[in-house]
């Protein structure tokens, strides 16, 4: 640990910072329609065709907006979620936290609501249920050590709340029209409201996050350790779940359910700056993106000119790296 | 008694254990004795008694009504023209189909859980069924291929099985990492299911839809009847196997001793297993936990930790049947796929069984 803590910071974040960049342009560049990368490049550089403006400023840009602000939502809560569980396999989707806030938005449109921004607050609210349910869950005698029950535990929650879910998209016709395109996880045809919706609550998670850092770190060493630095374990991790129901609702409002980014991304990041979250959290930051447009990318061009859903890619990057984890000698270490 | 004195009777022979009846019969040859376990023979008589009950009722109920007389007068073959076609040709395929899917998902949950010695270890929780579905749909939508959906279902069961055994590594069938592993690979067929789904023309997709939740509408006459002769196979060679396995959930090394192939046995219980889950979802998709809930209710009935087989697989086909009859009745017009029926009842339970503190991962 000392080895890898002894690594500097600085360099990782700047050459992750370069990589996002490049994705981010080639998110631009590229895409299943006629405007290919020349034609996008040469709009980026202020001149081209209306047509490569239209489809670089109105579709591409704001995918990639929703992109990079998926990515930093789901990949922080994430972080945050394996740090407060004390185990690597939680994540948000697989938990069960994202289908509670499915689960509410479905609920909220039901009830009659369509505007962007209620159905924001219901999906803070479901995936705030949610996480209380997994951490009451994790902190049952025997389940919260064995990071393996817990997982199959939320496992079974999310398929309880997607049944339930089809059982009422069944008996309302135009619930079911609404949010047929939403359930799988997209950026595709994103609203750019809905981002600007949800955009002052995950400025308050991050800065949540900042706040109670500290105190987190040295929660992951054990309560114990933690009282004993002066901190208050009950009220970290109560700010801690507020944090990852405003990231978890957030992206979900915006994407829909994504599966697997949660578990990437502190993944990627563990095995790059080592297990202290105070690093780790910084370098989810950039590494989130990356992986949600990388994934949003592939996502345009696996299947063009057809789209695949980016809940597919996800699953199909992120099972391997869950079998990785679950390989790996000390899953119950973290 | 007095033939006792000509030929010497084995020893263990002349005490009854508690709870067993002993079933002797003398020929010239040589004796036959059967200990039969007494409560395990009175749950199997009353989940009979309960599945022709349940069957009655599924037949009888629906937009025409019908008493069990007359589903009975209509099935053997008299009763009027209306209550004939009522039964025979519109419901009773639906019921065989509930019965032999249910007791195909127990008996192939009950062989895994014992061959895994772990409760959790069910097609469904391992992602056999979503490997199944995600092959069955492709074979429908899309890919224009015309094999038979029990072929390609078989196949991905196949595969998805291999796959969960072989990453999961060195640490075989025990354990829970292949339990993980299989998590991890239903969430991948999952995704490709929904995938073929989101490509497929909409009339396709409506098609395939029922079998992605699991229902008993969408089942294909010829599925059904490769899964009835399946599983009449099945029953066969699990009741063959029910010996070995018990013998090797107690303890594998006894087992060894007693002269047990235990590499056999895994092998055929879990080739059996994979067998039965593929066949099964043929017909109604993925209804998984009625694979987790039949030998759960066949273990509580039965009060021994024992392997009871047969009692899983009629529980099993009771589950489905109620299953599908409430789905039927509860909402009607609307109907509820099966699916979510097990799945409304059986994440509880689930949910219930992981989280409680005495758990106990052993079946």
């Amino acid at each position: 640990m000392s080895r890898q803590d002894a690594r500097p910071l600085t360099p990782l974040l700047i050459a992750a910072g370069f990589v996002l960049l490049a994705v981010c342009v080639t998110s631009l560049l590229l895409g299943a329609g006629d405007v290919g990368p020349t034609s996008a490049a040469r709009v980026l550089l202020g001149s081209g065709s209306d047509e490569a403006r239209f489809v670089v400023t109105q579709l591409r840009l704001p995918r990639t907006l929703i992109g990079l602000m998926v990515g930093i939502a789901l990949g922080c809560a994430g972080a945050l979620m394996q740090t407060l569980a004390r185990n690597p396999l939680a994540e948000p989707g697989l938990l069960g936290v994202s289908a509670g806030s499915s689960f509410a938005v479905t609920l909220a449109l039901l009830a009659g609501a369509s505007a962007a921004t209620l159905s924001v607050h219901a999906a803070q609210l479901g995936a705030l249920l949610g996480c209380l349910l997994v951490l009451t869950a994790a902190r049952i005698q025997g389940v919260g050590n064995d990071p393996i029950r817990l997982v199959l535990a939320g496992a079974t929650l999310t398929g309880l709340l997607m049944s339930l879910m089809s059982l009422l998209l069944m008996l309302d016709q135009r619930t079911a029209d609404e949010i047929r395109f939403w359930i799988i996880g997209s950026l595709a045809g994103r609203d750019l409201d809905t981002l600007y919706a949800v955009l002052p609550s995950l400025l308050l998670a991050l800065l949540l996050v900042l706040l109670i850092l500290r105190p987190l770190a040295a929660l992951a060493l054990g309560e114990r350790v933690a009282q004993g630095l002066g901190h208050h374990p009950g009220r970290v991790r109560l700010l801690a779940v507020t944090a990852v129901a405003l990231l978890v609702g957030a992206a979900t409002a915006v994407a829909g359910p994504v599966i697997f980014v949660g578990l990437v991304v502190p993944f990627v990041a563990r095995a790059l700056a080592g297990p202290d979250i105070r690093r780790t959290l910084w370098l989810c930051l950039p590494i989130g993106p990356i992986i949600v447009i990388g994934a949003d990318i592939l996502s345009r061009l696996l299947a063009a000119p057809a789209e695949l859903p980016l809940g597919v890619v996800t699953a199909l990057v992120g099972a391997p790296v869950l079998l990785l984890v679950i390989r790996g000698r000390r899953l119950p270490a973290l | 008694m007095n033939t006792r004195s000509s030929r010497p009777a084995p020893h263990h022979c002349n005490t009854v254990p508690a709870g067993f009846w002993l079933w002797r019969y003398r020929s010239a040859e040589r004796d036959w004795s059967l200990l039969i376990p007494r409560r395990a023979l009175g749950v199997n008589l009353l989940l009979t008694v309960l599945l022709l009950t349940a069957a009655t009722a599924s037949l009888g109920l629906g937009d025409v009504k019908l008493s069990p007389l007359q589903v009975w007068h209509a099935l053997l073959g008299d009763g009027s023209v209306l209550h004939q076609l009522v039964v025979r040709e519109l419901r009773l395929q639906r019921v065989l189909a509930g019965i032999a899917t249910g007791a195909a998902f127990a008996l192939s949950g009950c062989l895994m859980q014992t061959l895994a010695r772990n409760r959790l270890a069910t097609p469904g929780i391992i992602g056999i069924d979503n490997a199944a579905t995600a092959f069955a749909v492709a074979s429908v939508v899309g890919t224009g291929l015309s094999l038979a959906p029990s072929a390609m279902s078989l196949a991905g069961a196949a595969t998805a099985t291999a796959l969960a055994f072989g990453l999961a590594g060195d640490s075989g069938t025990r354990g829970y990492r292949f339990i993980i592993a299989g998590v991890g690979i239903g969430a991948i067929a999952g995704a490709i299911t929904q995938f073929m789904l989101s490509q497929a023309a909409i009339d396709d997709a409506n098609a395939a839809f029922p079998w992605t939740v699991g229902s008993l509408n969408a089942r294909n006459p010829e599925a059904t009847a490769l899964l009835g002769i399946g599983l009449l196979l099945g029953l066969v060679w699990a009741l063959r196997l029910a010996r070995p396995l018990q013998l090797v959930q107690v303890s594998e090394a006894v087992s060894i001793s007693l002269g047990v192939d235990l590499k056999r046995v895994r092998r055929q219980s879990l080739a059996l297993s994979v067998l039965l889950t593929g066949l099964a979802v043929a017909v109604a998709g993925p209804v998984g936990l009625v694979a987790l809930l039949g030998p759960e209710v066949a273990r509580t009935l039965c009060r021994h930790r024992g392997v009871s087989l047969l009692a899983a697989a009629l529980s099993g086909a009771l589950l489905m049947l109620l299953a599908d009859l409430a789905g039927r009745l509860l909402l009607a017009p609307l109907e509820v796929p099966v699916g979510i029926v097990t799945a409304l009842i059986g994440s509880p339970y689930l949910l219930w069984m992981l989280l409680n503190p005495s758990y106990r991962s052993q079946p």
